[in-house]
């Protein structure tokens, strides 16, 4: 069977790209720009992506169109770049102009909670857009029938990018991690795992919804449920269905949690804990501590650490979901003679270690300094130019008095000694001085200033980043094409109403935990 | 009894009949796609590492 579909599709997709980065590199779409991406965020990839995507679509698109094809592996990869590309330009599409749209609007909308937008608060990135964006074309147009076999390329794409996930943790940052965040952490990312494998099973929901379901209300967001999906056999719209139980979940947490914070009068390092153990997605684990402390940055960092542990126990998940499906799918005979070691090695996802692999390259320092945190590091070691000037050091020490806590008096103190930010720690209490609004605009300003210079940004983990980003934009939206109005009517309301007991559940006991163990210190 | 999800897609989607792979994948297993996901983030891994100072 010939693959190869004889059709101008990918030429005219190769030359929107390459029409996108002329027009962008030659400033003809200034206008627009200046409206919906003022600071020129997307240029580079608009001009680089556009070129390199416009000449091979163009070149491969020729190829399709008028090369001879024989039946054999070429012909069946290479008739899967149309539909990648298709996907592709969709995706860039929303990443490039329709999410920066939707942002302008949102925040002619003015703020929503706090200084949130409406589009923060629901989490309309580019990532939830894309999905939205493939539901609609299957859903309106269908997929053509020349891009059916690239469509079917998302999942390489999603499991590429979270092998590469792996490059922006260190093991010098989880090694920081305090014990007690580990433990809660990890009973209530088990405990959830375990309550929605037992639910799913009760309400006779398909072994594979309930299977990736738990990963994502277990762990957190995309990543997991992605991770855990080969395991247990999941198909697209499963997938999408935990995505969008965990986004509409963490909504309304997003706005329940302050309000709950403040009724019990929780402390920071509480509320930090608590948002970091019940809320699940990362955005919205951040946009509910920001509510609860705009004035400084303990509780954000608090709920920043419970993230970084989840992670941790990604792998041990994937792992427990392998042998539960086996044991759930075989029947009574085969179970009996089911060898744990055989499953592990038959059935434990080579992407997930590959994710492992490249966690344990980081940490060694290769791509960025050993102690950095998803590509940003501390690193004092300036040039003199950049010390404080005379002038700025005046203006701290004019202020100095209007300080009362410790560790802030004694942060200034030594920044003002040396003219240059001391420590990490002395970083993080100085942004919590800055954040806290004591000093003048001014006096802030220097503080920004200090912090800006000694903080430093890899610019392999950068590069990493944005192929990240262009690999979950690609899967994501790919995915979204394979979700058909009859596979989500199939898959009904059962996921949504186990999501919403567990995550309930899990954020009324882990408020218990909280108030009776955790005090001021994690 | 399915034992690979490329089975399970071919009999509850239906209509969905591929000569390789599957609704979800164009390779012929998890495993395969795997492998090729493992390599293609380490090319991606090398050329950063080279290229990018």
């Amino acid at each position: 069977m010939v693959y190869t579909k004889k059709h101008p599709a990918l030429l005219i997709i190769g030359a929107i790209f390459l029409a996108v980065a002329v027009v962008v590199d030659q400033g003809m779409l200034d206008g627009i720009l200046s409206v919906i991406d003022k600071k020129g965020k997307y240029a580079g990839e608009e001009i680089g992506m556009g070129y390199a995507f416009g000449i091979l679509g163009l070149v491969i698109g020729a190829w399709h169109m008028w090369g001879s094809h024989k039946e054999g592996s070429a012909d069946y990869y290479l008739s899967s770049v149309a539909g990648a590309m298709f996907i592709l330009v969709i995706a860039m599409g929303v990443r490039w102009f329709g999410a920066p749209a939707v942002a302008v609007f949102s925040k002619s909308l003015g703020p929503v909670m706090g200084d949130k937008y409406l589009h923060k608060v629901l989490g309309l990135n580019y990532v939830v857009l894309g999905i939205i964006a493939g539901i609609i074309v299957v859903n309106v147009f269908r997929v053509p029938e020349w891009a059916e076999n690239g469509v079917r390329l998302s999942r390489l794409g999603l499991k590429t990018g979270v092998i590469l996930l792996g490059t922006l943790y260190s093991l010098a940052e989880l090694q920081q991690l305090g014990k007690l965040s580990v433990v809660l952490v990890g009973f209530f990312v088990l405990g959830s795992v375990g309550l929605v494998l037992w639910m799913g099973a009760r309400r006779n929901i398909p072994n594979s919804m309930g299977g990736v379901l738990s990963a994502g209300m277990g762990v957190c967001g995309v990543s997991a449920t992605v991770a855990s999906a080969p395991v247990v056999q999941a198909k697209s719209v499963e997938i999408a269905y935990t995505i969008g139980t965990i986004l509409l979940w963490g909504v309304g947490m997003m706005f329940l949690f302050p309000i709950v914070g403040n009724i019990l009068d929780l402390g920071y390092i509480q509320f930090g804990a608590w948002a970091g153990t019940g809320i699940l997605n990362s955005a919205q684990v951040a946009g509910a501590a920001l509510a609860y402390q705009p004035d400084g940055i303990e509780t954000l960092k608090v709920a920043e650490i419970f993230n970084i542990t989840r992670v941790l126990f990604l792998p041990i998940i994937v792992l427990w979901l392998a042998l539960w499906y086996v044991r759930r799918e075989e029947t009574a005979e085969e179970k009996a003679s089911i060898n744990v070691g055989k499953v592990i090695f038959e059935k434990f996802p080579v992407f997930v270690l590959g994710f492992i692999l490249m966690f344990a390259l980081s940490s060694t320092g290769i791509f960025s300094p050993a102690q950095h945190y998803k590509g940003k590091y501390f690193d004092n070691n300036i040039k003199a130019s950049k010390l404080l000037k005379d002038n700025q050091i005046a203006e701290l020490t004019a202020e100095a008095g209007k300080v009362v806590k410790v560790d802030r008096k004694e942060a200034l103190a030594r920044l003002i000694e040396n003219r240059k930010v001391m420590s990490r720690e002395d970083d993080a209490v100085l942004r919590g001085l800055v954040n806290s609004r004591v000093l003048t605009k001014k006096a802030n300003k220097v503080l920004k200033h200090a912090h800006k210079v000694t903080r430093k940004t890899a610019k392999k983990v950068k590069k990493f980043r944005q192929w990240i980003t262009l690999l979950f934009a690609f899967g994501l939206t790919g995915l979204g094409m394979q979700i058909t109005l009859s596979s989500m009517k199939q898959a009904g309301g059962q996921p949504l109403i186990i999501g919403g007991v567990v995550g309930t559940l899990k954020a009324v006991l882990s408020l218990i935990v909280i108030v009776l163990f955790v005090r001021e210190t994690i | 009894m399915p034992n690979d999800s490329q089975d399970i897609d071919l009999q509850e989607e239906a209509g969905a009949k591929f000569h390789r792979g599957s609704t979800l994948s164009i390779f012929g297993s998890d495993r395969n796609e795997d492998f090729i996901a493992l390599l293609f983030a380490l090319i991606v891994a090398l050329g950063v590492y080279i290229t990018v100072p």
